[in-house]
């Protein structure tokens, strides 16, 4: 049921315009309270009617492509999911994703994460990518039950806000990149476990995760890059003796 | 880039979440655990000592403060050892074909069913 046009809401939202600004500051906003809108809507709102020089990312409006992510009174959420009436009437505080450094707004730099995801190779790799006389690579549904889970992340980097790891570690590849090389090591049509293994085995990239288990958590597709972490890091520890006893380039 | 705002990090990160507090707390009980099993190797050593030594070493050990910290101790053992096997089935993921057994049913595949297993052993074969 839609509540009354008369009824609003407080909206006190993040500004920071590095042309203008020192320090960040925020701002309050009154929008119409209405049950089937999601915090979203109402920067969406904001911007259309009170303030045009808001910024923040937001494209599909249906948690599938990862934009719209942001604090909402402190936890990262997809703001297309995060409804009003959960919070109303009491305020709600939107703040740019943290552990990540802020463009403008809402508006985190992406810089940092997608060399980190590039950094895993998150792509099938094969020898014999240009042969096709075999056919398709097939793959059994027990073969794809083993990493269909970790292929629904949608990037949003809402682990990211969430780990304490990501914030304090920059050599921590982070939740989403780790559990997006885990998923295609154990896609059983990939050869490119030991080169993602060559960069998640060095330093901090992936021992530095302490299995907080907060990126769990927030996610909003369910991946569980916690748990992907721990079996990618068991896979790494046998990697690490295997490589101990016969080193790479040894002709072993 | 330059005018970008990178925000601070405070030193009590770990309590800006409830998960944080969890974690920290989850954490903070192997200090006890490391605790006990200091103790438990003194006692071994006096064990060794003889049945004088062991018999003093029990009457040093047997004091209330003693007590309640044996009691503290285990607490934060059974609670070390619960949250472990919560996150088991998240580490060591069973699947049987493409169905990947239930959390709760993993964890006691792989925890309480040992650990009651073996509890049950100890304490056949102490009252045996």
């Amino acid at each position: 049921m839609t509540m009354s046009a008369q009824q609003t809401m407080t909206i006190e939202v993040f500004r920071y315009h590095p042309e203008t600004d020192d320090e960040p500051r925020f701002q309050a906003y009154e929008v119409p309270y209405d049950e089937d809108w999601v915090v979203l809507d109402a920067l969406n709102w904001i911007k259309d009617h009170v303030d045009g020089s808001l910024t923040h990312r937001w494209s599909c409006r249906m948690g599938v492509c990862g934009s719209c992510g942001m604090m909402v009174n402190g936890d990262p959420k997809l703001t297309c999911a995060a409804f009003l009436k959960d919070y109303y009437p009491r305020p709600i505080k939107v703040e740019p994703l943290v552990n990540f450094p802020v463009e403008r707004d809402l508006v985190v730099s992406l810089d940092g994460f997608m060399e980190k995801l590039e950094a895993v190779k998150p792509y099938i790799i094969r020898d014999d990518v240009n042969d096709t006389s075999g056919g398709e690579y097939l793959q059994s549904p027990a073969e794809l039950a083993q990493y269909k889970q970790y292929s629904m992340c949608i990037n949003c980097m809402l682990c990211y806000a969430a780990c304490p790891v990501a914030g304090h570690e920059d050599e921590f590849l982070g939740p989403a990149a780790l559990a997006l090389g885990h998923r295609y090591n154990k896609d059983s049509r990939d050869q490119g476990q030991s080169e993602r293994l060559d960069v998640m085995l060095v330093g901090e990239a992936i021992w530095g995760c302490t299995f907080v288990g907060e990126c769990t958590v927030v996610c909003p597709k369910h991946v569980d890059p916690a748990g992907a972490i721990q079996q990618a890091k068991a896979v790494g520890a046998q990697e690490y003796f295997k490589r101990f006893v016969a080193p790479k380039g040894a002709g072993v | 880039m330059s005018g970008q705002y990178h925000r601070p990090h405070g030193w009590a990160w770990f309590l800006e979440r409830p998960g944080y507090v969890r974690f920290m707390v989850r954490e903070f009980t192997s200090f006890f655990v490391a605790g006990y099993l200091i103790v438990f190797l003194v006692t071994l050593g006096r064990l060794g000592g003889g049945e004088a030594a062991f018999a003093e070493w029990l009457g040093a050990v047997s004091g209330p403060g003693w007590m309640a910290a044996h009691v503290i101790a285990l607490v934060a053992a059974a609670w070390h050892s619960i949250t472990w096997f919560a996150a088991v089935p998240q580490a060591m993921p069973i699947y049987l074909g493409e169905k990947r057994l239930p959390a709760p049913l993993a964890a006691v595949v792989m925890g309480y069913g040992p650990w009651l297993t073996v509890t049950a052993v100890i304490v056949w074969w102490v009252l045996r």
